[in-house]
């Protein structure tokens, strides 16, 4: 056994009791299960208990225990001595991700037995894509869970210790469940391409099990020291631009670009660290002209920001028509894009202030009053031109003019704070 | 071994280290001390790769730290003050995983168990696990997993906190082995008495700076300028003034029977001293040399510290 976290999870997860006691448990609940099917669908009952059992061992069992491969070495202490380890991150992350599911693997592959052979035996179709599907769905989890609670490790490690985000995962598992309910039948329509429904799924959940894998390795490369550049988080959005604006035949997918790097700008600027010294820092690096670890020390959320900008810029260039599907005309690319660089100046500004612990929660308190309750009053006692101001996005021309306002206002705040704390 | 130059580390709203700025020889035990707060933690997490400080270079066995920083953990073993074990594992996994995971071939690694569990007395645990082990038994454990991997630097942060005072002791023998068989340690603790025991260096930090960083016991046969204690059998008047003619006394205090001076002569000066002593008809019933102590060397390098204070 070349992976010593690999091994010492086996260690951890398998004992001779569990070895033997889990295919026992199994085999009751399936016997029970075609004891209690009485219109002789046997093989249907079999093919069902053995899909919910998987995805309740692998799914969310397995979830659970992937959560814990971070969450226990920051509680029991034991992280530092993993991030001095001479392991590399993919061999750090490969025997965490399948190491910690281990146990959920080995029964996880005796429901996919029963799920193979009743399936075949019932002439469900595509019994082998939905077998892969499934599989890939639960890397898809176990990955994305390391990756995020590595990634918020970083600034919020009492958090991570208290639990980490395994809550989350439940999002998705209920979200992706339905996908095996649907008619078989049905197509999927992709870039014109019509697809079939389990192999799509197939496909998309191969896909993202490799972004998630991918996630995972590039968040333990960081934890463990081992220094990268800042391309992985803006080729996601690309990716995820990509696929979603498949959906759509591609007539959307500059906009389609333009929301989905907004948002993952909002997710990584609210889920990373930024300090005054992180910023400092780059600050130090940028006047030691050292621009790879610039560029390294960088945090994810300027990258996607700069996508946005790139996307504004391409929608402003590229159409003048009305985007299809959305409310947002092409005039309005450019204020989106300045929306987004005043909010992330905003929550700099409350970053960098002495007391900034409760930086974001201030942020999001600002961003409510600046965008909804400041347009709301103001249109409701008929200042028009104040409800612009604040909320510029159907003022027409001037839209731009009043955002690149905004924006340099919320940069000039955060030099003065700077300056100030300095 | 390890060289530190203008190392400045921020937490938000403070300056835990402060330009700091010193070296470590090879085979040494430096003592690190300082009050509560004075970044002794932050400067051995950042010597361990564990911390990127805002400025600064560190070097250890001639690698960046800074730089390359998993390059450097192949030299290093470090303890943190709250260190965690696989509570599950027995200790004989504890130390296959911590060898194989700093990379030892695994034909090494059987024989890398039985030396650091002989050398930490540990053999009778091998089968335990770690969940189940005493105090003192988790820190041998725990320090077992820092140096399997034979490194050349052990960075050890309070690794005599909450022991009895055998376990210390076994832990003081540890360390003393350990330098004797080539390996350098930084060692922080707040009991000064346990450091004197093994420490040949002192390097006091205070408020994120250095305040003194030197060597402690010199080679008793170089030494030059030692404090010495001469106690007389009676009493004897001339005492004080005898002392002052001898150049090179330098007389800290006296009573008839009693004197604290600093001798400035190696030991057959020293001999001679009191066969002169003898000749001129006092009673010399001892003359010690009196070697001061990490305690009083910390005090010291502290009061010295608020006198030049602003």
């Amino acid at each position: 056994m070349n992976n010593p976290e690999f091994k010492r999870n086996l260690w951890l997860s398998f004992s001779l009791h569990r070895l033997i006691a889990v295919p026992l448990l199994l085999a009751l609940i399936f016997l029970a299960s075609a004891m209690s099917e009485l219109q002789g669908n046997v093989a249907d009952s079999l093919y069902s208990a053995a899909t919910t059992l998987f995805i309740f061992i692998v799914w969310l069992w397995g979830t659970r225990n992937a959560n814990a491969a971070i969450v226990d070495e920051l509680r029991d202490r034991t992280w530092d001595q993993q991030r001095m380890s001479a392991l590399g991150p993919w061999t750090m992350t490969w025997g965490k991700l399948f190491g910690s599911t281990s146990f959920n693997w080995y029964a996880g592959l005796m429901c996919l037995l029963v799920i193979a052979t009743s399936g075949l035996m019932a002439r469900k179709p595509d019994v082998i894509a939905t077998l892969l599907t499934l599989c890939f769905i639960g890397v898809l989890l176990h990955a994305a869970l390391i990756a995020v609670n590595l990634h918020t490790s970083q600034f919020d490690s009492k958090n991570i210790r208290q639990g980490g985000m395994g809550w989350l995962a439940i999002i998705p598992v209920f979200i992706l469940i339905p996908a095996f309910s649907n008619s078989r039948e049905m197509h999927v329509s992709w870039w014109g391409i019509q697809a079939d429904h389990a192999l799509f799924w197939l496909a998309s959940a191969a896909l993202f099990a490799a972004c998630a894998t991918f996630a995972a390795w590039r968040v333990m490369s960081n934890a463990l020291q081992v220094r990268t550049m800042p391309w992985a988080w803006p080729a996601l959005a690309c990716i995820l631009t990509y696929y979603s604006a498949g959906f759509i035949d591609g007539d959307a997918l500059l906009l389609t670009g333009l929301l989905v790097s907004g948002g993952m700008t909002y997710a990584a600027l609210f889920s990373e660290p930024n300090t005054r010294l992180k910023w400092q820092k780059l600050r130090l690096l940028q006047q030691n002209r050292n621009w790879r670890g610039w560029l390294e020390n960088l945090p994810l959320w300027p990258t996607t920001l700069a996508l946005v900008f790139i996307f504004a810029l391409l929608i402003q260039l590229s159409s003048s028509r009305e985007l299809p599907m959305s409310p947002l005309s092409p005039g309005l690319a450019i204020p989106f894009a300045l929306m987004i660089l005043r909010d992330a100046c905003i929550l700099l500004f409350f970053s960098f202030s002495p007391n900034s612990r409760r930086a974001a929660s201030a942020t999001v308190a600002y961003l409510m009053v600046l965008d909804l309750l400041l347009p709301f009053v103001a249109g409701v006692a008929g200042l028009d031109a104040l409800r612009y101001f604040f909320f510029p996005f159907d003022a027409g021309h001037g839209s731009t003019l009043i955002m690149i306002l905004h924006s340099t206002t919320a940069i000039a705040l955060v030099n003065w704070r700077l300056k100030k704390t300095q | 071994m390890i060289k530190i130059d203008g190392l400045t580390f921020d937490y938000p709203g403070h300056r835990a280290l402060n330009e700091v700025t010193f070296a470590v020889d090879s085979g040494s035990v430096t003592a690190l001390v300082g009050p509560n707060g004075a970044g002794k933690t932050t400067l051995m997490r950042c010597i361990a790769g564990l911390e990127t400080p805002l400025v600064g270079s560190i070097t250890v066995n001639g690698m960046d730290v800074i730089e390359q920083p998993r390059q450097a953990h192949r030299f290093m073993g470090y303890l943190s003050d709250f260190f965690g074990l696989y509570q599950d594992l027995t200790v004989a996994q504890c130390l296959e995983y911590a060898a194989a995971t700093q990379g030892l071939p695994a034909d090494e690694i059987p024989a890398a168990i039985e030396l650091t569990a002989s050398r930490l007395n540990l053999g009778g645990l091998l089968n335990q696990s770690a969940g189940s082990l005493s105090r003192g038994q988790r820190q041998r454990a725990a320090i077992g997993q820092a140096i399997i991997h034979r490194p050349k630097v052990l960075l050890l942060d309070e690794p005599a906190s909450g022991l009895d005072p055998e376990a210390r002791a076994d832990l003081a023998s540890l360390f003393r082995q350990l330098q004797a068989d080539g390996m350098t340690l930084l060692v922080s603790s707040h009991i000064l008495a346990e450091l004197d025991e093994y420490s040949t260096h002192m390097l006091a930090l205070s408020d994120g700076r250095i305040l003194e960083n030197r060597e402690l016991k010199p080679s008793r046969l170089a030494e030059t300028v030692r404090y010495l204690h001469l106690e007389l059998a009676s009493a004897d008047d001339r005492l004080h003034e005898w002392l002052n003619q001898n150049p090179q006394v330098i007389l800290r205090s006296a009573t008839p029977e009693h004197a604290e001076f600093d001798f400035n002569g190696d030991v057959s000066a020293q001999a001679r001293l009191i066969r002169e002593l003898v000749e001129a008809g006092f009673l010399v019933c001892s003359l010690a040399s009196h070697k001061e102590n990490l305690q009083q060397s910390y005090l010291r390098s502290i009061a010295t510290h608020r006198e030049n204070l602003p």
